[in-house]
């Protein structure tokens, strides 16, 4: 709780101090609506990432180094935590063939492409699927992106990447009624 | 243009001169960060070296390592560059707060002692001596603190010195006056009594004569000691008014009805006037004024009282054409004691004075020598 508090005084002072002071634009990343849908014992969730890599990610995804995303999905029911997961996006450029190749949790594919545009616009979009029993009855799910900090093995330095998040976390919440998704 | 104070200047000048300093370094600092940003972006290495065909997979890996170093670098700075705007306008924040935070502190600390020492000021001006301000802060401001101390506890022991040798003076003037206002009708009364004895020894049967002229001079002279005791009476129990509302007017043709039958008194009375007085002190306030009008003036001539209303107010003038009063005594005229007449204890306008302030009433006296004087009173009309 005490680190919640932390880090939104933190985003706080850090949103003021560059509203006043700086000229730094940085990226406002936001959650868009979770999408769901359930089959019997399946819950599936979609949705995307807004404005999260429109400034100065070309440079950070062509480093070469893997950029993770990390997208955190709770689920609660009453005060009950039930799912707690965490699911990685991964880019990796080449600078050789100047292909950028994305890997998604959960899928088997590896998408490759040469286009800045397409990355971005796939990164931003996940989906998850997590298996649900009836009894959770009404549930709140959240989900949180995030990204860690970042090691440049050719420079043998480490950079935390929410500075171009300006350290903001964005996060989306909705509530289920699993009864009523059966 | 509002009137700031020292400290809100102060503060301003602060503000100004600090804060918009840090302010426009940062604004450089943010330009040039801009500038090197921007050249980070036009640098393009990768995309070029590809292009360029390798012979041998040794140069494609010493190329591939180069572009890695490069385009990591170049993240690398980008990234740093944002970290260090961030870190700048959040220290400069930061440096902002803490640094008009302690100012205002420092300044209130500083101010605090002189708005007390104002504030003492202020309480011995209203003359409450009694006040004592704690010996802190700085050593020039309790050096300061306690030279106002020394000074209050001076003026205080000056004070009760000088309200002991007041009442002194009090008491001296009253007993002399008191003295010489009983003696007056005292020494009549002794001559008369003299003047019985002496009859009693030598011609005792004559005494019947004389009686009836002594017994007059003795009941004169009474009635002036009484009028004397009633005087002093009157002037010590002036007390809370209970005041009602009043048709001026009426009161005074009341009070002018036993003296019209032996003098002259012109009445121009405005009926519609109501003021807030108390009857009993009105009644004194008036006859006072108008005896001395009476003694003032001569058998023959006229006194005018005249009532009217000015804007919200209602006024009483009472004016005479008698002896006048001469100017150098005019300010005096309402102290206690003070007076001109060969008879009289100097209490009248004294009285006059007191109940007129008691009814919240303003008293004023236009006069010249052989010409008479005017007394105006000016009351809230409760009409308007």
């Amino acid at each position: 709780m005490f680190e919640a508090l932390g880090t939104r005084i933190m985003v706080g002072v850090i949103s003021l101090s560059m509203l006043l002071f700086s000229s730094f634009k940085g990226n406002d990343p936001q959650l868009g609506t979770i999408n769901h849908y359930s089959s019997s014992s399946t819950l599936y969730l979609s949705g995307e990432l807004l404005s999260a890599f429109d400034n100065d990610f070309d440079t950070v995804f062509a480093s070469s180094a893997t950029i993770p995303v990390y997208f955190t999905l709770k689920i609660k029911s009453g005060n009950r935590n039930v799912v707690n997961r965490q699911f990685k996006h991964l880019v990796k450029f080449n600078p050789a063939t100047g292909i950028y190749e994305l890997r998604k949790d959960g899928k088997p594919e590896v998408m490759r492409t040469s286009s800045v545009a397409q990355i971005v616009k796939e990164i931003s979009q996940y989906s998850f699927s997590v298996p649900y029993q009836s009894s959770w009855g009404l549930i709140s799910v959240s989900v949180q992106a995030e990204m860690p900090i970042v090691r440049f093995e050719e420079l043998n330095k480490e950079v935390d990447l929410m500075v171009l998040w300006k350290y903001k976390k964005p996060s989306a919440k909705i509530q289920i009624d699993l009864r009523k998704a059966q | 243009m509002p009137k700031f104070g020292m400290r809100t200047r102060i503060i301003l000048l602060f503000i100004i001169v600090s804060i918009g300093g840090l302010v426009l370094l940062n604004k450089v600092f943010q330009s040039k960060h801009n500038e090197i940003h921007n050249s980070l972006g036009n640098m393009e290495l990768s995309s070029q070296l590809r292009e360029i065909r390798l012979h041998s997979k040794e140069d494609s890996l010493k190329a591939e390592s180069l572009m890695k170093k490069f385009d990591s670098s170049k993240a690398l700075v980008d990234i740093t560059l944002g970290e260090s705007r961030i870190a700048t306008s959040v220290v400069l924040l930061l440096i902002i707060i803490s640094s008009t935070t302690i100012f205002i502190t420092v300044i209130c600390r500083l101010s605090k002692p002189l708005k007390e020492l104002k504030h003492a000021t202020e309480q011995i001006r209203q003359g409450d001596f009694s006040v004592h301000l704690p010996e802190t802060g700085i050593p020039e401001m309790r050096e300061l603190k306690n030279s106002f101390n020394v000074m209050s506890r001076e003026l205080e022991t000056t004070q009760t010195r000088l309200l002991v040798a007041e009442k002194e003076m009090i008491w001296k003037d009253l007993s002399r006056i008191l003295a010489h206002e009983i003696k007056n009708p005292l020494t009549p009364i002794q001559l008369v009594i003299q003047r019985l004895e002496e009859r009693l020894e030598s011609d005792c049967d004559k005494i019947k004569e004389l009686l009836p002229e002594s017994i007059s001079i003795i009941s004169q002279e009474v009635d002036n000691l009484q009028l004397l005791a009633q005087d002093f009476s009157n002037y010590a129990k002036v007390n809370q008014p209970n005041t009602e509302e009043l048709n001026p007017a009426l009161s005074i043709r009341e009070i002018v009805k036993s003296y019209v039958q032996n003098f002259q008194i012109n009445l121009e009375l405005s009926d519609e006037l109501r003021i807030k007085f108390d009857k009993t002190h009105f009644y004194q306030v008036i006859t006072n004024i108008l005896q001395n009008a009476i003694d003032a003036s001569g058998a023959d001539s006229a006194i005018d009282i005249r009532l009217y209303k000015e804007r919200s107010y209602a006024v009483l003038s009472i004016q005479d054409q008698g002896s006048g009063i001469e100017s150098k005594d005019l300010p005096r005229i309402f102290e206690p004691y003070y007076s001109k007449k060969s008879k009289g204890t100097g209490l009248g306008l004294a009285l006059v004075k007191r109940l007129c302030d008691a009814n919240d009433t303003i008293i004023r006296v236009k006069s010249k020598p052989d010409e008479g004087s005017e007394f105006t009173l000016i009351m809230d009309d409760l009409t308007t």
